[in-house]
């Protein structure tokens, strides 16, 4: 099983984040880390290649410093990455990260291709998705589980729905699939796995080279805005009785209960 | 025109997913902004209710969409499917609710299309007569004002749960004329089961549409009971601020905050909960937040939208006999 | 359980200046000769290199530019040169600029630096150099045969909070090695261990001050970037050591914090309240209008000198920087020292390793250095102020005409907990400074902006010896003094299920200081490193 792993990197979920001079994105001195559902996705595929052997291959499509999420998936056990770098990689949306992705891999075959479910920054959820259209390739999202489905060609998934409600699918290979968070307990990179990381092959290819940038986006973020002031505090004032009967009303008519 | 692509509710035979009323309401004021008629297409099984529903809704058509293949979700047919509609149709804008489905095959519907999908929209301002989309960005900490590129079009949008009122989709002066229409999805390599319902290892509260959230104010795990009784009563998922679990008293997929789960549900109510920083960065992005506490002076009341300074073992009590009795 | 062995040629615990400073410079010399570096590990506990350092920072170049020649031509490091300084004194409503800065805090030719920026900066020339650095790896535990230094064992990851392995258990590495570089920072937990272990102390105890800082967004021009404000008096009774610090950075920033020494005699003494009434000062508020508070940090300082050095060399150790206390308390400059201690390291693991000396050369090396020349002047320094602050000045007036000496060899010096007075025999408890939440804040708020994060389900890395010394002793004696010198709200006491009072303890928030394990009158409280990449991220 060859796999791709597609991993973004995001700033720190706890990092401050003041905007840019311009407004359209933040500013770049936080720290960062792993987008959270692409670590799922990566700690999906190794377990993949554990149970059934084969080869896993750490993306990202980043700025030079997004070369540390794939040194990680490397320490953690992924075979070779590739760095699909550029300064203004934030800008593209995710058609065009999509195109990155398959224009940086055509002439590889996968059989399967991995993406988080979505990104903490920008949280479209698309990528993945799109990449299975540009490929022309069969594709499931929210994925719990991954199993064989049968025969070498096709793989069985369970896929998560609304409300507690599941699915499983069957679908030949190549596929891609976008990986739920939190299925599995995500290892941990050893200190034999960092030191070996140093000799596994990290390719570089610009997004210039490949022809993408901002100029291919379907959609373009014009700027970033503080998100919705609240209106003001309500004090409900009374008895428990009249305060809870207040409230139930309020309930009703802002929320639809 | 507009189209607002519906979705049948997929584990409620008959029942229609609530969304599409919103999407629909979103539609129209859309529509009304960008003076754009409205249209509404059906599809999926047990579909003859929505349509019906639609049809009571000011909408120029109810477009119903017809093959056997429709019976069950399937991504490939239902972008196939929607590609022959909206090409048939020709809208300026396709929307969606932003549901687990519309995710599943929105995004591949739109790139076919040669065109763009802009998710999670939770409102809209016109400026020159184009439309630019708001969206959350960095998990609510920030908002993003997004529009279509030139050369897209159709263009695609999914509106946030609850972002828009469904019981705002203006009903129409007469029925809504009701088409049908058949569409002839091929095969597709993708095979779907059954789907069924599983009680969840672990609670996945960014999808709680309610959540009910726990603090120190309420003493001891014995009293959980009570809190338990009201997030039923208000059809929502308990969570809880850090010490609680800490404690043990809750799990850990429970804990709201920032060593936690971030959320932004449509209603947020914080009993006993004083609002450290680090708690309020996991839920200050919600649509509506109740806070229920005895002292006036807690910071979460400055975020709450609406606050109960009293006793949460009087108050709670009384919210849950008032749920009950007004349900 | 077993842990996996991997064999080292050298271990450096700690990658802060002097971490680096020894990585670099070894593997400089190392190059030189065609040696291996392959098996050169530096473990760093923080979740990326610089994370866990915080600092004001003023540096002494002297240090850096033996390292790095021209550094401060580098944007990369963006050091920034002084460009005016000055003291000034606080009274409760005033501020008076001290016509004279003493020399000491002269800082012309020194730069203000982010001690975060630097690690990653010299961290990266590491890297690039091939030294494997481990980031997220903590030092845990010391590997003896006997009195013999065998090797570091790294932190188990994955263990629940109820010790039990989790499902992605991975159990530390034993590195066992011939040499082992002690750099840990201050109060390092293995240097700790290693110097319990072997009885080892220095001549003095070791005493600390806990130094609490913020970094403020400011309204343009309001501070020019370059400035060096040091503060003395309010919000210090004369017989508590102290001062603070005004520093101006790039993009209308400030560095602006408060040191408390710790050897305070009343236990409800809050460094991090006191910081908080530094800033309603009318300077300072007239400082911060309009501004916002942008990032939070804490941690001590080793302020011991000379006298306070352990031991610096045994057969398969070293000790470097902060960890072996080389700060200059008067100067308040620690950086210098460190790296130009983890240079006069490397030489000696060099040498070791080419078989041309042992590394109890390394102490010779440090006397005969700069180093020495340094400290030596101010050896008795602090110890001078340990009965406040106007002898404090006497005695340095004195040690500034006798080359150090002051008025004996060596100023005897207490524990910082010594000096810690019971409950009842010291009048009203200090006002505290309520927050406000815009200009002052409360521990929590603050620990939120320090970016501190650990893993949840693990096991408390607070070690507790007794806990009844807590809840039946300590809070009648002390009254718990954790709670009030915790900077991050780790202790706190609440009413049990029995209605007595007990110790909750909230350690993701812990932000390294080390305070506690430094004042804990009973000696009750022993820190460890947490499982690694834990911890703030002072970036």
């Amino acid at each position: 099983m060859k796999i791709l792993v597609c991993l973004k990197q995001v700033p720190a979920k706890d990092a401050p984040l003041k905007l840019a001079p311009d407004a359209r994105w933040i500013r770049d001195d936080v720290s960062y880390e792993v987008n959270e559902p692409d670590a799922f996705a990566l700690e999906e595929a190794l377990r993949q290649k554990e149970a059934h052997g084969g080869e896993v291959v750490a993306l990202t499509v980043g700025p030079a410093r997004a070369a540390q999420v794939l040194r990680e998936a490397l320490a953690k056990g992924a075979d070779r990455a590739i760095h699909v770098e550029g300064a203004n990689a934030h800008l593209l949306d995710s058609y065009a990260a999509a195109e990155a992705i398959t224009r940086a891999i055509a002439g590889e075959s996968f059989d399967l291709i991995f993406t988080g479910l979505q990104s903490d920054d920008g949280g479209y959820g698309q990528t993945g998705v799109i990449v299975a259209e540009l490929l022309g390739a069969p594709h499931a999202t929210i994925i719990m589980r991954i199993e064989p489905g049968g025969d070498a060609k096709h793989i069985k998934v369970k896929r998560e729905l609304e409300s507690g409600n599941f699915q499983y699918a069957k679908l030949p290979t190549p596929a891609v699939l976008t990986i739920q968070s939190g299925i599995n307990k995500l290892r941990y990179a050893t200190l034999m796995g960092i030191k070996q990381a140093k000799n596994k092959p990290l390719a570089q290819v610009s997004l210039e080279e490949i022809g993408v940038g901002p100029n291919l986006n379907r959609q373009t973020v014009l700027r970033l805005v503080p998100p919705s002031k609240r209106k003001g505090t309500t004090m409900i004032t009374g008895t428990p009785k009249e305060q809870a009967a207040q409230l139930v009303e309020h309930l009703r008519n802002d929320v639809r209960l | 025109m507009i189209l607002v692509i519906t979705e049948t509710k997929l584990t409620a035979p008959g029942k229609f997913n609530p969304a599409s009323l919103e999407a629909v309401a979103a539609a129209q004021q859309l529509g009304a902004a960008l003076q754009l008629p409205v249209a509404a297409v059906v599809l999926g099984a047990d579909d003859a209710a929505l349509a019906g529903e639609l049809a009571t809704r000011k909408l120029a058509k109810v477009v119903r969409l017809q093959n056997p293949a429709l019976g069950a979700y399937n991504p490939d047919v239902w972008v196939q499917s929607l590609v022959q509609a909206v090409s048939q149709l020709q809208p300026r804008y396709v929307l969606f609710p932003h549901t687990y489905q519309v995710r599943d095959y929105a995004p591949q519907l739109a790139t076919r299309m040669a065109g763009a999908l802009i998710s999670d929209v939770t409102g809209f301002r016109v400026e020159n007569g184009q439309p630019i989309f708001l969206r959350p960005m960095f998990q609510g900490k920030w908002a993003a004002e997004v529009a279509f590129t030139a050369n897209s079009a159709p263009g695609f949008l999914t509106v946030q749960i609850g972002a828009f009122r469904g019981d705002q989709a203006e009903a129409g002066a007469a029925a809504a004329p009701l088409e049908t229409l058949a569409v002839t999805p091929g095969p597709s390599p993708l095979h779907a089961g059954e789907v069924f319902q599983e009680a969840k290892q672990a609670v996945d509260l960014t999808q709680a549409p309610i959540i009910v959230a726990v603090g120190r104010g309420i003493k001891e795990p014995k009293n959980l009971d009570l809190v338990r009784e009201l997030a039923a009563a208000l059809g929502g998922e308990l969570a809880a601020s850090r010490p609680i679990c800490d404690s043990g008293w809750l799990p850990m997929d429970r804990q709201i905050g920032s060593s936690g789960q971030t959320v932004a549900p449509k209603l947020y109510l914080a009993v006993g909960i004083s609002g450290a920083i680090q708690h309020l960065v996991g839920m200050k992005g919600s649509r509506t937040i109740v806070a229920i506490n005895k002292d006036p002076e807690a910071p979460i009341f400055e975020v709450a939208d609406y606050g109960v300074v009293g006793n949460l073992f009087d108050v709670v009590p009384a919210l849950v006999t008032a749920l009950k009795n007004q349900a | 359980m077993t842990h996996p062995e991997m064999q080292a040629d050298v271990v450096i615990v700690g990658a802060g200046p002097a971490g680096l400073a020894c990585a670099l410079h070894l593997a400089r010399l190392l190059d030189a000769r065609g040696l291996s570096k392959e098996n050169i590990y530096v473990l760093e506990k923080g979740r990326a290199l610089g994370a866990h350092q915080l600092s004001g920072a003023v540096m002494d170049p002297r240090g850096l530019e033996e390292l790095e020649p021209g550094f401060a031509g580098d944007p990369e490091l963006g050091a920034l040169p002084v460009k005016d300084d000055a003291l000034l004194v606080f009274t409760e409503n005033h501020a008076v600029r001290s016509p004279v800065t003493p020399p000491p805090l002269h800082n012309h030719g020194n730069y203000i630096v982010s001690l975060n920026r630097l690690a990653q900066w010299l961290g990266a020339k590491v890297e690039a150099l091939g030294v494997n650095v481990f980031t997220s790896f903590a030092g845990r535990e010391l590997l003896f045969d006997g009195p013999r230094l065998l090797g570091v064992r790294t932190d188990d990851k994955g263990v629940g909070r109820d010790h039990q392995p989790k499902a992605n258990f991975e159990p530390g590495y034993d590195l066992k090695t011939p040499i082992v570089v002690f750099a840990e920072g201050t109060r390092g937990s293995l240097a700790k261990q290693l110097l319990g272990h072997l009885r080892l102390g220095g001549e003095n105890p070791q005493v600390y001050s806990l130094g609490v800082k913020e970094i403020w967004d400011l309204p343009a021009g309001r501070f020019p970037a370059g400035r060096v404000y040091h503060t003395l008096g309010w919000p210090f009774p004369t017989d508590l050591y102290g001062g603070g610090w005004i520093y101006g950075l790039r993009d209308n920033q400030v560095s602006i914090g408060l040191m408390t020494a710790l050897e305070y005699r009343d236990p409800a003494t809050d460094p991090h309240n006191l910081f908080q009434a530094f800033k309603t000062h009318p300077f300072m508020r007239e400082l911060l209008e309009g501004g916002e508070m942008a990032r939070y940090g804490a941690k001590t300082t080793p302020m011991g000198g000379w006298y306070a050095h352990p031991p610096l060399a045994g057969d398969a150790w070293l000790i470097v920087g902060d960890s072996a206390g080389m700060v200059n308390s008067q100067r308040l400059k620690g950086i210098h020292l460190a790296i130009k201690s983890g240079m006069l390291a490397a030489e000696s693991v060099f040498e070791t390793m080419t078989g041309q000396g042992s590394l109890r050369g390394y102490p010779a090396k440090v006397e005969a250095s700069w180093v020495r020349e340094e400290l030596w002047k101010v050896r008795n320094f602090h110890q001078g102020f340990e009965h406040g602050l106007w002898a404090g000045l006497f005695h340095a007036g004195v040690q500034q005409v006798t080359g150090g000496r002051g008025l004996r060899a060596r100023y005897p010096s207490q524990p910082g907990p010594a000096r810690m007075r019971k409950l009842g025999t010291l009048g009203d408890p200090p006002l505290m400074t309520p927050p406000d939440g815009k200009l002052t804040f409360d521990k929590v708020t603050d620990v939120f902006h320090s970016g501190t994060r650990h893993e949840e389900d693990q096991p408390c890395h607070l070690l507790i010896a007794e806990m009844d010394i807590c809840n039946e002793r300590c809070v009648r004696e002390y009254g718990n003094p954790c709670v009030s010198y915790c900077p991050a709200s780790v202790y706190e006491m609440v009413i049990g299920d029995d209605g007595a009072p007990e110790l909750h303890l909230n350690p993701s928030n812990c932000v390294h200081c080390k305070t506690c394990d430094i004042m804990d009158p009973y000696a009750n409280i022993t820190w460890v490193p947490p499982e690694g990449g834990g911890g703030p991220s002072f970036g």
